[in-house]
């Protein structure tokens, strides 16, 4: 038994990993190329994690439910970009940065107006139902749905960064925005392109979240929002991939000190594993070289 | 004569005051703490436990409670010299979360029941502080030290260069900001005489960085406009109802729109002196 | 017609006991009776603020159509405090000083109530917690702290008992909100020795199983739980923070029945699990078969779902009828004991709401009658309910007074 219930929490420790792994690639995409950190994306979370529900409450196809929250978030995401942060892009890095913690608040208000602040409940269906077990292991669609969108929207994101035109000249604005000027980049638009990918994948990480928990109100981001900011300095913010291999990472050793160590324990470790590989390793498990990381206040 | 609310509303303000300084000194040397909610936990928790377990005077329980802080702040302060900018910041609010995380557990303060007892202080003895406070870093301000620390903020390298001591001035800079948060979670304590972790969480230390920012990061009188902002805005929006957060939200962004560099600075005052001079 | 024959039904509870004192009642014509409200309009309860600000408006034009107090007309103001307890001070403040009213209904949260109410002993006026069960929160701010709710232990006491009986449970284990006060207190304390007093194992005793306020994900604490394979679920955490678990239960097939303290009361817990038997204890759900509580939810009812930023789903939940309740209690006062609503006696007619409630007073509310204990806990009639298929049905009645007769109509 003892091994089929360290099976379970692994399994447990992946799909939170998982979400974790989306919205800390969030977080990086607009870290590493701005170097700004964009608070109010615990709110566009939210807001992909409400409009995927409600289009699923509405009897739309999980797919697109998936895509339009998708797109919705990107939209919020956007507007955040022109109004709040474009006219402060020569600003220092706290600037910026505060005028996202606005836009968070209003998003959760409008969220409270919109949907309520008790929680809201999803009930699924057919398919999504579906569930197999293996003695005391259980392991649902939704939750291979979840790996399989997470897997895929980091290829996605990589290919898109590492192999087109879009990817090389975001990688020239987060090197040198002057210079990337001068090479005909329009750092302005790449600004836009980079909160948008950040947006489409914090919405997804909204619309997996409802699918798995199942249970949702305007305050999911807040806790998880944190979280993810780890992930992403563990996973190093300039590599797609360190997201990847930091969300489940830190998933699973969330899960197994509540398992095998004690709740209480639980933040003190996830921090604390933060705060060492700042000190060991500040670019992060598979950042690169140690001069991107940081930069003036 | 202030109603109870007024006078409510100004110890409130006061005790953001002290945590915008408490931002500000430390962003002076070119680091952002979002981890001060943490000082200041350990600021309310300590003087508490010592006026009301101990039963020490209050003005005593707050210079020890800054002075562990301080230590604190050193603590902090020595491994965030490895780290610059947003790393730092991050690295704060592991910090700050750590620090909450811990008075969640530790039972002989109350857990997440909380911790009371306290006396109530008067309003004078706050503004006492506050005053204080503010005056010892207007006074600093002009002093050769500030220049120092400017002179880290502005270009570290080229201050090491000269032959300053940059370590120290960051040090010093980041035991200061953690006393002086200590004394805004003693006063607070003081003040509220209920304290629990859920008081001092990361949405405590970005209050501190807005306020400070707000009001104007390159002046300590600037974070008394932007304490007053964050304290006066949400009273002035009641009328709102269910969108006072959202109108308060887009108020702020507004603000940082239009002056990213705060209502006050430093420009502003030299502005106003050319003024007189011309007229 | 029907709307104002509701109305007599629900105002009708409070009118009638006032009779025997007319004696001392003041002629109140053409003045003006304030009381406040501080309800958290705005953050993560917004939905228990408004809702509460409904129910407020509605007593308020109940009692002003039917003639007002002693011909006085009543006038509530009600503010927002986010469920900050910062802000919950600073109402109570300026309700006390700026708006002087006689009384006060609310804060909510046991955090604000911590800190509101050691302001209210200062300013001398009553202030009554609507949602506060932290026990010993109103204890500690005697003489003017009162809460319309029933300490978590003494419902307990109860609970436990007849769930362990009923669904012939030998074994339990706990699973709290550690960052909540109320469900941390009920969690490490009241239950546990509860537990041991009904010869009930408690499988987690050693390694309490905990999570905190905001967690979305709390799987390895359900899997944590079903590897003990106990015969129920002690869940102790506020309903919005239960649906994570019961959701999380149900995901891993769970099917242990489940108990909990009156933090679990909401229609929103009836759509989490709802092939899993749940019980708690409550002094009021929407569909109870009481006259009083029907006229009462029949009449706020269709006003919540009426209100724009309200979801068209709404029920009045506990707190509802918990502040309604207040607000009447503070209206019989004013009627029974000669307050004179006059600015210059203002001291006095405070002093005079509070020795009522403090009083052997014959109040009816929506469950039965209220009365508050020395602690400044309410004494009232509550309920046993079960969560069955989408509905509450109340399986007993008992009475959070241990004296005999203490609940008695």
């Amino acid at each position: 038994m003892g091994v089929s219930i360290f099976i379970q929490q692994v399994l447990n420790g992946l799909t939170l990993g998982a979400v974790y792994t989306l919205i800390a690639l969030a977080f990086s995409l607009v870290m590493g190329i701005l170097g700004i950190l964009n608070l109010a994306i615990s709110e566009i979370f939210m807001i992909g994690a409400f409009v995927g529900f409600s289009l699923i409450t509405a009897g739309v196809p999980v797919w697109i439910a998936l895509i339009g929250a998708m797109i919705a978030a990107a939209l919020v995401s956007i507007v955040i970009a022109r109004i709040g942060y474009e006219p402060l892009r020569n600003a220092n890095h706290i600037t910026p940065m505060l005028s996202t913690l606005g836009f968070s608040m209003i998003l959760q208000n409008l969220a409270t107006n919109t949907w309520g602040s008790d929680p809201m409940q999803l009930t699924l269906e057919g398919w999504l139902e579906t569930r197999f077990s293996f003695g005391l292991v259980s392991l649902s669609v939704v939750q291979i749905v979840v790996f399989v969108v997470t897997v895929g929207l980091c290829v996605l994101t990589a290919l898109l960064i590492q192999r087109t035109d879009i990817g090389r000249a975001l990688r020239a604005v987060a090197e040198n925005r002057e210079i990337s000027r001068i090479l005909g980049v329009r750092p302005r638009r790449m600004i836009l392109v980079a909160f948008a990918l950040s947006g489409l994948l914090a919405g997804a990480a909204g619309v997996l979240v409802g699918l798995h928990y199942s249970v949702i109100t305007p305050y999911i981001g807040v806790e998880i929002g944190l979280k993810a900011i780890a992930v992403m300095i563990v996973g190093g913010a300039t590599n797609i991939w360190g997201a990847l291999l930091a969300g489940p990472l830190i998933g699973i050793l969330e899960v197994l000190t509540v398992a095998y160590g004690g709740a209480a324990m639980r933040d003190f470790v996830v921090y604390g594993f933060m705060i060492v590989i700042l000190l060991v390793r500040p670019q992060g498990l598979l950042g690169g070289s140690s001069k991107t990381s940081g930069g003036r206040v | 004569m202030l109603s109870s609310y007024q006078a409510g509303l100004v110890a409130d303000g006061s005790i953001l005051l002290l945590g915008a300084l408490s931002v500000y000194v430390i962003l002076s040397t070119g680091q952002l703490s979002l981890g001060n909610a943490g000082f200041m936990a350990i600021g309310a928790y300590l003087s508490s436990w010592l006026t009301v377990s101990v039963g020490m005077p209050l003005t005593l329980a707050i210079v020890i409670s800054a002075a562990v802080s301080a230590v604190f702040g050193l603590i902090i302060g020595f491994p965030a010299l490895r780290l610059k900018g947003l790393y730092l910041a991050m690295a704060t609010i592991g910090f700050g979360e750590i620090v909450r995380t811990f008075f969640l557990n530790f039972e002989p303060t109350g857990g997440a029941g909380g911790f009371s007892g306290m006396e109530h202080v008067p309003l004078w003895y706050i503004l006492g502080w506050t005053v204080f406070t503010l005056g010892c870093v207007m006074v600093t301000e002009r002093t050769r030290w500030w220049l120092e620390i400017r002179a880290v903020n502005d270009d570290e390298l080229a201050a090491g260069l000269v032959g300053m001591n940059t370590t120290v001035t960051k040090l010093m800079a980041f035991m200061t900001g953690a006393a002086i948060a200590a004394v805004a979670g003693a006063l607070f304590a003081h003040q509220t005489l209920y304290i629990e972790p859920a008081s001092f969480g990361f949405e405590r230390s970005t209050e501190f960085v807005l306020a400070m920012i707000l009001g104007g990061s390159s002046l300590a009188a600037g974070s008394i406009v932007g304490a007053a902002l964050l304290i006066l805005l949400p009273e002035l929006l009641r009328d709102f109802v269910d969108w006072r957060i959202a109108i308060f939200g887009a108020l702020l962004v507004a603000v940082l729109l239009v002056r990213r560099q705060g209502v006050l600075d430093r420009n502003l005052f030299g502005l106003a002196r050319l003024w007189r001079r011309v007229n | 017609m029907l709307k104002s024959m509701m109305t007599a039904a629900v105002l009708g509870v409070a009118t009638l006991t006032t009779m025997p004192a007319a004696a001392l009642a003041e002629d109140l014509t053409g003045k003006v009776v304030k009381f406040g409200a501080i309800v958290p309009a705005s953050g993560p309860f917004a939905e228990w603020g408004r809702a509460n600000t409904v129910a407020l408006k509605m007593l308020e034009k109940q009692v002003n159509d039917a003639g007002g107090i002693n011909g006085a007309k009543m006038e509530i103001t009600i503010y927002d405090d986010g469920a900050k307890p910062a802000q919950a001070v600073s109402m109570l403040r300026k309700l006390a000083d700026d708006d002087k009213v006689l009384a006060v209904a609310g804060p909510a949260t046991s955090s604000a109530a911590e800190v509101v109410f050691p302001v209210a002993n200062e300013l001398g006026i009553v202030s009554v917690s609507q949602n506060s069960s932290k026990p010993g929160v109103a204890a500690a701010n005697r003489p003017w702290a009162f809460r319309n709710t029933v300490d978590e232990a003494k419902l307990a006491t109860v609970v436990v008992p007849y769930f362990a009986k009923t669904f012939n449970v030998k074994t339990a284990a706990i699973i709290y909100d550690a960052k909540d006060a109320t469900a941390s207190s009920a969690g490490t304390k009241i239950f546990p020795k509860l537990l041991a007093d009904n010869g009930i194992e408690n499988l987690d005793a050693d390694t309490p199983i905990s999570f905190n306020t905001g967690d979305l994900d709390v799987s390895a604490q359900v899997t944590k739980l079903r590897s003990l394979q106990p015969d129920a679920v002690v869940l102790s955490a506020d309903y919005s923070q239960a649906i994570t678990v019961l959701r999380e239960m149900k995901r891993q097939g769970m099917k242990t029945p489940v108990v909990g303290s009156t933090q679990l009361m909401s229609s929103a817990i009836l759509a989490a699990y709802p092939e899993l038997p749940i019980v708690a204890p409550t002094t009021f759900f929407a569909g109870l078969d009481v006259p009083a509580v029907k006229a009462f939810a029949e009449a706020a009812t269709p006003l919540m779902r009426a209100e724009k930023n309200l979801p068209k789903t709404i029920e009045p939940s506990l707190f509802d009828a918990n502040i309604y309740e207040i607000v009447s209690l503070f209206v019989q006062a004013v009627k029974e004991t000669g307050v004179t609503a006059d600015p210059a006696n203002l001291a006095a007619d405070r002093e005079k709401i509070r020795d009522y409630m403090a009083s052997e007073s014959d109040f009816d509310g929506l469950g039965g009658k209220v009365r508050f204990a020395e602690d400044g806990d309410a004494i009232k009639s509550f309920f046993i309910v079960q969560a069955m298929d989408g509905k509450w049905t109340s399986l007993e009645t008992a009475c959070s007074s241990p004296e005999a007769g203490a609940c008695d109509q």
